[in-house]
């Protein structure tokens, strides 16, 4: 099991007035809230926490979202640049560019190569549709989110993999002339990762090879999604896909004793507070099949956030205990699902550095020797989800990621 | 889909907005008794041609696909014809009308979106894609608890599954065709000065989805066009208040008639 350490770099300093009054923390948020000296204390803050994840072993994972007071990261190639700069050994989890939300993917082509070049190949890019709320800051069309995700992956493989001058003349995007200095370190390009869980997404992902994140799914909606991947690959040919084509992001916090972990480890759900975003910024028009558009409208949209703190954790979501009480739900997610890769949300809202940093430390020295050998013998192992073996159906699942 | 009267009746093609009911509703009925009313479904509004029309991203799409269809069926000799269109419909109207105006007797448009005319930082349209069926009914209807004829995702409130999932690909044709620019297109604006046909602009003086204003200024920018508000609706006179908005329709058809023009403003 290999482990990341994420955190949204969230700025948990807003009133829960102003936080009624605008539905939420995202995406329609006056920046009047927020206070420059304050997001630099913050920003030092969270990278410092890269710095010493990196110390002490584990692998890093960034993200963006926009107009949010949820998170700081205002671009995932942007952050991953600064976490590059701040650390030497883990890789880089970039998780991911919001591919429609970009104008421009040869820029992204551009980036993420530079990002592998200034770190010898540090680099894991994460290609995301972008949820549905980031249709507003961005103002790019929801009903063509799809279209444009997968030409702009195909025109950014393109500019990593054709080494001459091309042009590109696609529905979505035009260049007479494309060839992009640098090239990434890693040849051909460095490993793409995809997260999201809507049927053409996955099966497009499992085509391709590449891995697949589930953020904060159970453990059965997330074995369910593994499983329609994994149908997909054997059913094209490919190899029966391993415990490294899957990853799977949690809440995480240890601590000396379940009563402190407990403690610390319910500020996490500071993540999942409700807010009341209109039913259009959560289901934008055109983003999702008319079948999920009418789930969203049922209130089945992101229900991972009326859960109780006991449900998350038997759910898988919030890994969350002593040392052995984590490592056994570890070993139990990878025996759910098969999953290979665990980012860890070792941070959110209110909870404090030097909580954060206790649990980074315990994590690093009693877990994460525990997990490690977790998977490296995937075909060994007496598991569920081999494809000769599962017997399970193939079902879509609904976002559980939340908008 | 045609609301015959009879034989002979002048024939009225009315563009529906995005969030109305299929069919003949409010003051359309009632017209059918005057004129040969033909309300058609926009493809990717329900229509046997969604399909066929799943990749179309603009109103001018829409445009194109009603004047061909105008040509396809009747040939350009076929009989005079008024157009009609209210909102989103208007929009549609206009950009047919600047394409091909001798086609159409007259133009009729109902509070249209399709011409920015403020400045860069004045929202002008509100945002139907983002806001709640009830802040839609608030900010589009003089009374808003006499709203009728309306479907959007969860409005009615009883509506069944089918009836949403209907709802949301409305929306999603919508945005398809209006993203960006919103609910306008830029090139529109800049075409006006040729319409020379009699144009109607009807406005309700409660519209706060397209307000007044902006059907007014619209109205200025198309060389002799009449501006008429009714006061007491909203986004939705055909709706709101059927009988006064008739009878604009009816005194501005008959003075078309009378005076084979129609005057300044007024």
């Amino acid at each position: 099991m290999k482990c990341f350490h994420f955190s949204e770099m969230p700025y948990p300093y807003i009133s829960p007035e102003a936080e009624e009054e605008n539905r939420g923390l995202k995406y329609f948020m006056p920046n009047r809230y927020y206070d420059p000296a304050r997001g630099y204390e913050l920003y030092q803050r969270y990278l410092d926490e890269y710095e010493l994840a990196d110390e002490l072993g584990l692998n890093l994972m960034v993200n963006e979202h926009h107009q949010s007071a949820s998170t700081l990261h205002v671009s995932a190639t942007l952050s991953a640049a600064s976490v590059l700069a701040r650390t030497r050994n883990g890789r880089v989890l970039v998780l991911g560019t919001p591919l429609p939300h970009r104008e421009n993917p040869v820029r992204v082509a551009e980036e993420v190569a530079y990002l592998d070049s200034i770190s010898a190949g540090r680099i894991d890019c994460g290609f995301v549709r972008g949820v549905q709320g980031e249709t507003w800051p961005s103002n790019q069309n929801p009903a063509h989110n799809m279209d444009m995700f997968i030409e702009a992956h195909d025109l950014i493989k393109e500019a990593w993999t054709r080494h001459d001058v091309f042009s590109w003349e696609g529905r979505f995007y035009h260049y007479r002339y494309v060839s992009i200095w640098p090239r990434p370190y890693q040849q051909p390009h460095p490993p793409i990762w995809v997260s999201g869980t809507t049927r053409r997404l996955v099966e497009w992902t499992a085509r391709h090879g590449y891995t697949l994140c589930n953020l904060l799914g159970t453990y059965d909606d997330t074995a369910s999604s593994f499983r329609l991947y994994r149908k997909t690959a054997v059913d094209a040919g490919l190899p029966e896909p391993s415990p490294d084509n899957f990853a799977y992001l949690a809440f995480c916090h240890v601590a000396p004793t379940e009563e402190q972990a407990r403690r610390s480890g319910e500020k996490l759900m500071w993540y999942l507070k409700q807010g009341r975003l209109r039913l259009g910024a959560a289901s934008p028009p055109g983003y999702s099949s008319t079948t999920a558009a009418v789930a969203a409208l049922r209130g089945k949209l992101g229900e991972v956030r009326k859960y109780s703190f006991e449900r998350l954790v038997d759910e898988g979501i919030m890994l969350v205990g002593t040392p052995d009480t984590v490592a056994k739900q570890i070993q139990r997610l990878y025996e759910a699902t098969g999953v290979g890769n665990l980012i860890l949300m070792n941070q959110a809202g209110e909870m404090t550095s030097n909580e954060v940093r206790d649990s980074l430390c315990l994590f690093a020295r009693e877990v994460l020797p525990a997990v490690a050998p977790i998977g490296r013998a995937w075909q060994d192992d007496d598991t569920s989800w081999r494809v000769d073996r599962d017997r399970g159906p193939v079902e879509t699942v609904l976002a559980s990621a939340l908008s | 889909m045609t609301e015959a009267n009879g034989s002979g009746a002048p024939r009225l093609l009315f563009l529906h907005d995005a969030d109305v009911l299929p069919g003949p509703l409010g003051s359309l009925r009632e017209l059918a008794a005057e004129f040969d009313v033909e309300v058609p479904r926009h493809p990717g509004f329900g229509t046997d041609m969604d399909a066929a029309a799943a990749d179309w991203d603009c109103v001018a799409d829409l445009a194109q696909h009603y004047l061909h269809r105008l040509e396809r069926d009747e040939g350009d000799a076929a009989g005079p014809l008024h157009l009609a269109g209210a909102g989103f419909g208007g929009w549609i109207a206009l950009e047919m009308a600047v394409r091909r105006q001798r086609r159409f007797a007259s133009l009729i448009l109902v509070s249209p979106y399709g011409v920015k005319l403020f400045g860069r930082t004045e929202r002008e349209f509100a945002d139907i894609l983002l806001l709640d069926p009830a802040e839609v009914v608030e900010l589009g209807w003089a009374d808003p608890a006499a709203c009728h004829g309306l479907r959007m995702p969860g409005f009615p409130a009883h509506q069944d599954d089918a009836q949403n999932e209907r709802a949301f690909a409305d929306r999603a044709a919508l945005a398809r065709y209006a993203w960006k620019p919103f609910m306008h297109d830029p090139r529109l604006r800049r075409w006006l000065h040729i319409l020379t046909i009699p144009t109607l602009v009807v406005a309700g003086g409660a519209d706060r989805l397209v307000a007044p204003a902006h059907s007014s200024a619209l109205a200025d920018l198309i060389p002799g066009a009449r501006y008429v508000e009714i006061p007491g609706a909203g986004h939705y006179p055909y709706l709101e208040t059927p009988d006064a908005f008739r009878r604009a329709v009816t005194s501005f058809i008959s003075d078309i008639s009378a005076n084979r023009k129609i005057g300044a403003r007024q």
